[in-house]
């Protein structure tokens, strides 16, 4: 909490944001880089009447990804709004590195241009320099748009602002206490996907973004597992099996669905066709196999097996259903992710009681944990591999926290209404 | 963990243990006693006594390590709907059989009853991993119901893993109340 008073500005601002935008989510970073970049954003002229607040945005984006120091308009020497107003001294000053200005005004058709440019304060040059022409209702999107080229430019990884998380959310005492939501990587723009009086599980989005599956207990309180299509909100059950139907995953080429099935007596998993329903058994083994997950290859697949025991991450080829572990620190290891790259498993360790999220770097491979809460769960990594959003409690409620790849840049997500749990970070959109 | 004492054994010893762990005495009423009266006499050998009436328990306290076999968690009739388990066990305990063998009778004289055996896990650890713990222990008390003699027909297996805790704290003793199988009769309750 001490941190969130350092930054006051940011804090009124994304309260600003949640009411407008009645959301649930709010963001606060609680620890960014020593070395983070100095960068000004000049609120952008023309700015007064539009319903978003485009630089506003695209600042909180910048500070929210830890890699950058944002410059508050208050300490701004000045406020330049084209090139030409732009003096690079009044930013050297103030150490800043880069500087992005912008304009914003109505095209009068309901619609609005977006105009901004990056420059490189030290060499006094502009970087990069864009328009946009959005309707009104895609002002946010633009702005995100806009911090994805800033953050592409500058670290040479694509942003992901312009991105969205589905996570579950639970009010005990609700008549429907259990939510599948999603909102946008910000927090903004929340929307209900379904409420229900039984539980719901792993969510999980296709490669391309335009659809979901999760795990519903909603019909006579036993598990099945739904394709959901957000545009159309139309959705159907591909998973209805005696015992066990769960934890479904997404393979790259968005054509199948791993899940875990104990239909056969135990916990195996199957690879199910979503084409033609066909499933294939891929496991078979006597203890424990869940939570899989493919990797960018498609022709193999991690997951979480007991048969050494207790649980471990293991490797499965999908071709000759060759299996081979892959953890080996400790005596609890599970819910495996990869990132977008296949070179890192991020996955849940515990440790002397305490489970946290740690990081297993495949080709040098070392081990590392990257949180220090503890009860950590559902680790979910960005689509540009930097960030892993993940569930743990905060006070004994259940609450989302992000972290980057490499431990440094600490997130804070503090839930507003009851427990938020079970994050899914979606493709780029 | 595995038990390597059958629990059954393990009660009938504990019986034995306690009748032969008293000495007689001339207020002894007992109906079996063949001492002889005389109180100048010493026993030669233990005397044979019907089995002790129930243990008074309520002076065991109750604790997070004990909770799942405790018996005042199990009053021995169809009445009791929890099943609880030991951390990282599904075995179920010896202070439920009675009450499970209520529940079998009951199955087997009500042939259109039909029970749900709901599993639970604590909340510590992997979601979707915790679910197929808790599916092992409603397994565990499927598999005793049907060493009982009740038909498959009759049983239902669901695994909840922590999804719908009974106890929402963060303690021992909540993750205990929270490891449990649930006898949910969907169709003649006792």
């Amino acid at each position: 909490m001490m941190r969130v008073l350092a930054f006051p500005f940011i804090v009124a601002m994304l309260s600003l944001l949640a009411v407008n935008a009645r959301a649930e989510l709010l963001i606060q970073i609680t620890e960014g880089r020593t070395d983070a970049v100095p960068i000004a954003v000049v609120p952008f002229a023309g700015a007064g009447d539009v319903p978003e607040n485009v630089s506003d945005i695209v600042r909180a984006d910048l500070h929210r990804s830890g890699q950058f120091k944002t410059l508050s308009p208050k300490d701004m020497l000045s406020r330049p709004t084209s090139k030409e107003g732009l003096s690079y001294r009044d930013f050297r000053v103030l150490n800043q590195e880069y500087v992005v200005i912008g304009t914003i005004k109505p095209t009068g058709t309901g619609a609005y241009e977006v105009g901004y440019a990056l420059h490189d304060v030290a060499r006094g040059k502009e970087l990069l320099s864009e328009t946009y022409r959005p309707p009104e209702s895609q002002l946010r999107d633009v702005a995100h748009a806009i911090s994805d080229r800033i953050y592409e430019q500058l670290t040479g990884i694509p942003g992901a602002f312009s991105t969205k998380i589905l996570y579950v959310t639970h009010n005990r005492g609700a008549e429907r206490p259990y939510q599948l939501q999603y909102a946008d990587a910000d927090g903004a723009r929340v929307k209900t996907i379904l409420r229900s009086r039984e539980p719901i599980m792993s969510p999980s989005w296709s490669p391309d973004g335009t659809k979901i599956a999760y795990v519903s207990f909603e019909q006579n309180g036993l598990p099945k597992i739904y394709v959901h299509n957000l545009g159309s909100a139309e959705r159907r059950v591909v998973a209805q099996f005696k015992g066990i139907n769960g934890a479904p995953s997404w393979s790259p080429d968005g054509q199948k669905l791993a899940l875990t099935l104990s239909k056969g007596g135990n916990p195996d998993i199957y690879s199910l066709n979503l084409n033609n329903g066909d499933i294939e058994q891929l496991t078979d083994h006597y203890g424990i196999d869940t939570e899989p997950r493919w990797m960018p290859d498609g022709e193999h697949l991690v997951f979480t097996s007991s048969r050494s025991g207790g649980p471990q991450i293991y490797q499965l080829n999908v071709d000759d259903k060759s299996v081979r572990r892959v953890s080996f620190e400790g005596a609890y290891n599970a819910r495996p992710e990869v990132t977008p790259d296949g070179r890192y498993l991020v996955y849940v360790h515990r440790r002397n009681g305490s489970f946290n999220v740690g990081v297993q770097d495949l080709q040098r491979g070392t081990f590392d944990i990257v949180t220090q809460t503890n009860m950590d769960e559902s680790p979910s990594v960005a689509p540009n591999g930097s960030m892993i959003i993940y569930g743990t409690q905060h006070r004994g409620t259940g609450v989302l926290q992000a972290v980057s790849i490499d431990g440094r840049v600490k997130v804070e997500l503090p839930s507003k209404e009851g427990e938020v749990r079970e994050p899914a970070w979606s493709p780029f959109l | 963990m595995r038990s390597f004492i059958n629990p059954l054994f393990a009660v009938l010893l504990a019986g034995l243990l306690a009748a032969c762990s008293s000495t007689p005495t001339e207020e002894d009423t007992s109906a079996t006693d063949t001492m002889p009266t005389d109180s100048q006499s010493s026993p030669a050998e233990p005397v044979q006594r019907p089995a002790p009436a129930k243990p008074d328990t309520s002076n065991i306290p109750v604790t997070a390590d004990n909770f799942h076999n405790h018996p005042s968690n199990y009053d021995g009739t169809t009445d009791t709907k929890v099943i609880y388990f030991a951390f990282d066990s599904n075995t179920v305990p010896a202070a439920a059989f009675e009450t499970l063998r209520a529940h079998a009778s009951y199955l087997k004289d009500n042939p259109n009853a039909k029970v749900r055996l709901e599993g639970h896990a604590d909340e510590r650890g992997t979601r979707e991993y915790n679910v197929a713990l808790s599916e092992r222990r409603s397994e565990a008390v499927q598999k005793f119901l049907r060493v009982q003699g009740v038909s498959s027909s009759q049983v239902e297996v669901v695994a909840y893993g922590e999804e719908k805790p009974a106890a929402f704290g963060h303690s021992e003793m909540d993750w205990a109340k929270n490891r449990r199988a649930v006898l949910n009769y969907t169709a003649g309750r006792p």
